[in-house]
């Protein structure tokens, strides 16, 4: 598990994955076994109020809560579960240079013969490796607990929602790698990322009942993750490519700004 | 053969403040070379500009004869680096570190490892963040020898190093120069660039303003003497003698500033009752006086 940075940096976070691991797998799980109890009172559904409900920026501009679709994707799809992505690629990611610069481990690193490119790629690859761990047993948790619960729903789609979570989180930590590794300043990089996933969240959650902010919702990453419902219609090609290639461009931002600048004492 | 560092107009700016500037060394393979001044003369952004870490503002530097931006891979395969005030991974322990450490490199001998870390008297099974300055400190200076680099380059090595592991040190950078491999040191205690090294280079405000070899730099460091003296002695006693830059006398007590041979002095003092003597060894601050008089340090 030493042989190389990728491995040393999965290994790094052997003990918070575990407990990443049990808090997802907790929530998500125990989640859905409240399916039933909500299912049964179809007056629930009398929360959402009208179209223009507030509601609806909490819970996704949806019809019905009590179906199996309309149930995982207010309570777990439209906020919980990329939330958890983002904040788990966010804290790993501003770690990876701007955190091991500011503790003053990047000297030692960085002289022995890897490039720096390098250090960025094989950061972002620990990130993607445990993230997609993450993902997988976040699906396998609702996957179990839809099977307890016998809920009719296809665990392939299921799957794809997790993977497109999982993009929006990738494409979070990619932007917290490149402000990272730009600027070499932790707290300035998981500030800027968090107050802009909080931004994609409401312009998208928000854009169906304000209308200015119509037009913009379609540039939000948390639109291109659950706009086109991927728990109702599978993953949608372009959405997943475009959250694939915003991460991929920051990737390259990350390594090549790196390169060019000075590290800090 | 490319000489093991060499620097042409280095120069690193910040804004309009120059961390360094037109710094031109030169060190031969096989060289242990100090570069001494007092903290924040530029010795650090000397050492990081080698390395690659900070890019020069203009001039270059090469290592073997490489640029220390197009050459930096091949650079650092043959560089082993000690950083002042050094931080490693606290969550390893010393062998994990230093395992990692090895795997990067490639081709580490592993029972030298083990054989450094014995004579440090280095226990690497404890995780590295319930260490001491001094036992982190070792781990750095194992992990800068331990693939036997072409160049060592130590930024204030021996701080925090109990004595009896300093001269285990010393050896250890006695062993790779008669190796004939190169060790740059920067350091501000004197008796260590003494004891090391064969050239030093005197670094202040940023530039690099003598390099000379250690025995003459010796030579003309100032010693300060104190006589503490039965009954005061006449006023002019030492004032005349050769190599005598200053006397402060306060009652029977006289300081002296000497240059070079103390021998007038000591003789002349002999002449008194004396009741003790100290001697001060020579402060890096003495040598940039006994250099530069008292011409003032420049500011911008």
């Amino acid at each position: 598990m030493l042989s190389n940075v990728l491995l040393k940096t999965v290994r790094d976070q052997r003990r918070s994955f575990m407990w990443w691991s049990v808090g997802i797998v907790l929530v998500n799980f125990i989640t859905v076994l409240f399916y039933p109890s909500l299912s049964a009172a179809t007056e629930f559904n009398e929360i959402l109020g009208d179209d223009n409900s507030l509601m609806r920026a909490f819970v996704g501009d949806i019809a019905d809560l009590t179906s199996p679709e309309g149930f995982l994707n207010s309570q777990l799809f439209f906020l919980l579960v990329p939330l958890l992505f983002i904040v788990f690629t966010a804290a790993q990611s501003t770690s990876a240079i701007a955190g091991e610069e500011e503790k003053g481990t990047l000297d030692i690193l960085l002289s022995h013969p890897v490039p720096r490119w390098r250090v960025v790629a094989e950061k972002f690859a620990a990130m993607f490796a445990t993230l997609f761990a993450l993902a997988l047993l976040a699906w396998l948790a609702i996957a179990a607990g839809a099977l307890v619960v016998d809920m009719e729903i296809s665990y392939a789609r299921m799957l794809a929602v997790t993977v497109s979570a999982a993009l929006l989180g990738l494409a979070f930590g990619s932007l917290g790698l490149a402000l990272g590794s730009a600027t070499g300043n932790r707290g300035l990089s998981i500030g800027v990322t968090g107050a802009l996933a909080v931004t994609a969240y409401l312009l998208n959650a928000l854009a169906p009942l304000v209308e200015t902010l119509e037009p913009l919702q379609r540039v939000s990453p948390f639109y291109l993750y659950i706009g086109a419902d991927p728990l109702s219609n599978g993953l949608d090609p372009v959405h997943a490519a475009t959250l694939a290639a915003l991460s991929a461009v920051l990737l390259a931002t990350a390594a090549l700004t790196f390169e060019r600048r000075d590290i800090a004492v | 053969m490319a000489a093991a560092i060499e620097t042409d107009r280095l120069r690193k700016s910040y804004g309009s403040v120059s961390a360094i500037s037109d710094i031109d060394l030169e060190i031969q393979r096989g060289e242990v070379f100090g570069y001494l001044g007092p903290n924040g003369a530029g010795k650090t952004t000397t050492i990081r500009t080698l390395l690659d870490f900070i890019r020069p503002t203009s001039g270059k530097a090469l290592v073997f004869g490489l640029d220390s931006r197009e050459g930096s891979r091949d650079i650092k395969r043959r560089v082993g680096y000690l950083p002042s005030d050094i931080a490693l991974y606290d969550r390893m322990k010393g062998e994990e570190l230093l395992r990692h450490s090895a795997h990067l490199r490639g081709g580490v001998d592993w029972p030298f490892v083990l054989e450094l870390a014995e004579r440090l008297d280095m226990d690497l099974s404890r995780q590295i963040r319930t260490l001491s300055r001094g036992n982190t400190q070792k781990i750095g200076l194992i992990q800068a020898f331990m693939h036997r680099p072409d160049l060592i380059i130590m930024d204030e090595p021996s701080s925090g190093l109990d004595p009896l592991l300093q001269q285990e040190f010393y050896e250890m950078v006695d062993e790779v120069k008669a190796e004939g491999r190169t060790v740059f040191i920067s350091s501000h205690i004197l008796p260590e660039v003494e004891r090391l090294c064969d050239r030093v280079g005197i670094i202040r405000e940023g530039r690099l303003v003598k390099v000379e070899n250690v025995e003459s730099l010796k030579e003309r460091a100032l010693h300060e003497i104190e006589f503490h003296f039965a009954h005061p002695p006449p006023a002019d006693v030492f004032t005349e003698l050769p190599g005598v830059r200053g006397v402060q006398v306060e009652g029977s007590a006289v300081l002296v500033s000497v240059m070079g041979s103390l021998d007038a002095v000591v003789k002349a003092a002999a002449r008194f009752e004396v009741t003790s003597v100290e001697s001060h060894e020579p402060s890096l601050e003495d040598i940039f006086l006994s250099y530069y008089g008292n011409e003032q340090p420049h500011v911008e």
